[in-house]
């Protein structure tokens, strides 16, 4: 008789094998009821995957949709290393953007020297952004959860008035949005810019950061438990500041390549969720700042898949279920992950359980 | 015995036939049989992982059997739940008592039980907690709040909560683990009263003299299965030992040192000097210890837990710096910090090894690593090399004898008794100087117990100075040369432990001096 028991570790190779059970049973689920609402699935099934994967086009657009994706999911993801949750990646996304956009839009000057300084003060705005959340974390215990999250709206609201009021747009009148910004990150393929490989490498850096130096060592025990950093004499603050800051730094970031890749202004409500959505990825990664990448890889696929669906006459709502279900399916199969099958009562005894 | 002997015809109250219970690769349970007759207590010995707690929670429903029967009263029963063997007046008591502490006594009495009235308002609560607890003999504070309580007091509450469910079988996991001498003898009467009432009583344990004092029968698992039962007189606690753990444990004097043992330093590794702590709230958790370790000794720390253990230790880690009073470190001014410490050779097994001592998620690599990872070959230039970490790790598991499946798995998945011997060696690599262990066998079987202490015989015959904070009286007498006893955060004396004896240990624990007129008071907190 074959039972199935619940391990404490989940083997990456299940879990890889379970998510994509739970990929396949919601383009089922999804499949069934849009047939039986009249839809030819099979139509709207190959128009999806030929503007995703399927032509140049929808490529381009999955690395665009990426791109800041893997970075605010790598800010989560690093401040979960140390048990912490950074929900304020939607603020610093949109400090990023208006660091980066003051600079691209008042300073003027070669590219070469523009774009990197650009850059620079993306990375300190959002640093500026949630530093008092870190030093109320660090010296106050104050949880970071809420603070980050609430400076969110702040940012949303003076991106909002930088974009209507003092830095709004008087050429051409657009509404909520800056003038245009001459500065642009060179474009790498089509539309693609090279914040797309760029945003990779920093998360492979990441990944080595991690892994390779004393610092992520020390990341990884604070983070697994507290007590046993304090008792062998860890920094523990100087590790939480780091690296609430490097995690605002990153979100920053994508705010920067948003404004000077791909948007080219700032525009009120242009994080578009994307902070949020990286707290989507860093759960989906499973705390491994490498797998951000395929994290992200799959957010974008819904997301563009989403915006393909819209524009047959979904209702956006539906598409919101449909992210949803195949997030769902997605943690019940990372459950499943931990179960694996057990042969009782062979007779060698490899130990005893107390 | 006074035991009312039962009717001929009684059936045990409890009885099981050839349970069986296995998990992945391990078998808990295997073909256990054993029964239980009203009006006696029954012991249920075995080493950490013999299968004890898996056996009981299959009694309580937690676990289902893989194979065998449950027979309670003479009828066959299955229980899907732990509610419904409560219901069948099977309770347990566990190790980790499941209360919330932020409820109050009569609130945690009454939380999820169908005899709840509706109106369920504090006083009403309370006065029928009050009831309770005069009924059961078991006195508490209804009003009070869990958290608030004492590990004894909390455990009152856990058994009351099970006998108000009408109980006849109480299953008691290492009850007195947590209690004090005096708390445990309360703990003792109180169950001798309800065998008396023609209940039963199964108590988990691996302390042998307290198998010997409570118990009518002993039955003895290993390697989860049933070695046998016998009536508690006809043991001896050296016999119960051999059988417990499978071979003859020859009780040694740990005192006597190896031949060309590094003999007792002059000079003092580690002092303290007049130091005194405060904690958050001000309260002098430690004060005005003065004392001197010596190398190739080890000094034993006797006193009721909450005495000020923690803190010393602490202080002597570097891990809490003293707001009065200096630490000196081979005759100097000690650098602070836990870090500083370590790398001056002093090496730690705290009091709560998943709590601070091991990451327990983390695998057994990331573990080993944690006292060298600063330095080469792991450290270096801001690197941390994994490969040479796995190395460390695996000769650490070489030393400690412990045998890891997976380096990466989370080392929480070890037992017990491995993870201390693997923080114990570990700790011993870097104590060229002073180790300073608290409680270090609390929680372990013999076997692990006799393992730790030979590993303390080892390093103090190298020359390295050792702190032994211990409950265990027995424990400090075997293995210390001197023994210092704290009370209310003072060193109350420094004994040669030839000249020690249980009972001026055990007044001096107690706040009292020799020939002064027990001045602080009598009471321990």
């Amino acid at each position: 008789m074959t039972r199935f028991q619940r391990f404490p570790t989940a083997p990456a190779r299940l879990v890889l094998a379970w998510r994509a059970a739970a990929l396949v049973a919601a383009a089922l689920i999804v499949g069934v009821l849009l047939a039986l609402s009249g839809r030819d699935v099979f139509v709207l099934g190959e128009l999806v995957l030929h503007s995703t994967v399927g032509s140049r086009f929808g490529l381009e657009d999955l690395a665009l949709f990426m791109t800041p994706l893997v970075l605010t999911g790598a800010a989560v993801t690093v401040t979960s290393r140390i048990g912490l949750w950074n929900i304020g990646g939607e603020g610093q996304f949109y400090l990023g953007a208006i660091g980066a956009a003051g600079v691209g839009l008042y300073l003027p000057g070669p590219q070469i020297v523009v774009l990197p300084l650009m850059a620079l003060a993306a990375i300190a705005c959002g640093m500026a952004w949630i530093i008092v959340p870190t030093l109320a974390r660090a010296y106050a215990g104050v949880s970071e959860i809420i603070t980050t999250l609430l400076l969110n709206f702040v940012a949303g609201l003076l991106t909002y008035w930088l974009a209507t009021g003092p830095w709004r747009d008087r050429v051409t009148g657009a509404l909520a949005s800056s003038g245009r910004i001459s500065d642009a990150i060179p474009e790498l393929w089509g539309v693609v810019h090279w914040g797309f490989p760029l945003s990779l490498a920093i998360a492979a850096g990441l990944a080595a950061i991690m892994t390779w130096t004393g610092w992520g060592y020390e990341v990884r025990v604070s983070g697994a438990n507290p007590g046993a950093a304090r008792y062998a004499g860890m920094p523990m603050r100087g590790r939480v500041i780091a690296v609430m800051l490097l995690s605002g730094a990153l979100a920053a970031l994508a705010g920067m390549f948003e404004v000077a890749g791909t948007v080219h202004r700032l525009q009120g409500g242009m994080a578009d969720n994307f902070g949020y959505l990286g707290i989507v990825v860093a759960v989906l990664a499973r705390r491994s700042c490498l797998a951000v990448i395929p994290a992200a890889l799959l957010m974008a696929l819904i997301l563009d898949a989403g915006i393909v669906l819209q524009t047959q006459q979904l209702a956006a709502t539906a598409v919101l279920a449909i992210t949803g279900l195949v997030l769902l399916l997605i943690a019940i199969g990372d459950e499943l992950a931990h179960y694996r099958p057990v042969a009782p009562a062979s007779s060698t005894r490899s130990g005893v359980a107390a | 015995m006074e035991m009312p002997a039962a009717a001929p015809g009684t059936p045990p109250v409890l009885q099981l036939v050839g349970i069986c219970k296995y998990f992945p690769g391990v078998i808990a349970n295997e073909d256990v049989s054993l029964d239980v007759r009203p009006g006696e207590i029954l012991a249920l010995l075995g080493e950490n992982g013999a299968g004890k707690s898996t056996l009981m929670n299959v009694v309580t429903g937690i676990y289902q059997p893989d194979a065998g029967e449950m027979i309670l009263d003479g009828y066959g029963t299955e229980f899907a739940s732990p509610q419904e063997a409560i219901r069948a007046g099977v309770g347990m008591v566990h190790q980790h008592f499941k209360l919330v502490p932020a409820f109050t006594v009569a609130e945690n009495i009454h939380l999820g039980w169908s005899e709840t009235p509706r109106n369920a308002s504090p006083a009403v609560l309370e006065a029928r907690t009050q009831a309770l607890s005069e009924q059961f003999g078991f006195p508490v504070n209804p009003s009070a709040r869990v958290e608030d309580l004492s590990a004894g007091e909390q455990q009152r509450v856990e058994i009351l909560r099970v006998l108000a469910r009408r109980a006849r079988l109480l299953i008691l996991d290492e009850p007195t683990a947590v209690l004090t001498p005096a708390e445990a003898r309360d703990l003792f009467s109180a169950l001798r009263a309800f065998r008396a009432g023609g209940n039963a009583v199964i108590i988990i344990s691996h302390k042998l003299d307290e198998v010997m004092e409570i118990s009518d029968r002993v039955t003895i698992l290993r390697g989860g299965r049933n070695v046998g039962t016998w009536e508690t007189r006809e043991c001896s606690p050296r016999m119960l030992a051999a059988t417990m753990v499978g071979r003859e444990i020859v009780p040694q004097d740990m005192r006597a040192r190896a031949e060309g043992a590094a003999p007792r330093g002059a000079a003092p590794e580690l002092s303290l000097r007049s130091v005194s702590v405060r904690d958050e709230r001000g309260i002098e958790t430690l004060s005005d210890v003065t004392l001197d370790v010596f190398g190739g000794e080890i000094l034993g720390i006797a006193g009721v837990a909450g005495n000020g253990q923690r803190e010393l230790t602490e202080v002597l880690t570097g891990l809490l710096s003293p707001e009065q009073g200096e630490v000196l470190l081979g005759g100097r001014t000690a650098a602070p910090g836990a870090d500083a410490f370590a790398r001056s050779g002093v090496g730690h097994i705290p009091q709560d090894r998943l709590h601070s001592a091991l990451a327990p998620s983390l695998g057994t690599t990331d573990n080993m690593a944690l006292r060298e990872y600063r330095a080469p070959p792991i450290g270096g230039s801001g690197l941390f090399r994994a490969d040479a970490a796995l190395a460390l790790a695996r000769e650490i598991a070489g030393v400690a004898e412990v045998r890891i499946p997976d380096f990466g798995a989370p080392v929480r998945n070890l037992s017990g008794g491995n993870q201390q011997r693997l923080v114990a060696r570990r700790e011993m690599r870097i104590a060229s100087r002073v180790l300073v262990a608290a409680y270090p066998s609390r929680g372990l079987d013999i076997g692990a117990i006799a393992t730790m202490h030979r590993y303390f015989a080892e390093l103090r015959d190298k020359g390295v100075a050792i702190v032994l904070v211990s409950e265990d009286l027995e424990e400090l007498l075997n293995l210390s040369d001197r023994i210092g006893v704290m009370f209310h955060g003072r060193l109350m004396a420094t004994l040669d432990a030839e000249d020690a004896d249980i009972e001026r240990i055990g007044l001096l624990m107690g706040g009292r001096n020799m020939g002064e007129d027990a001045a602080s008071g009598g009471g321990v907190a």
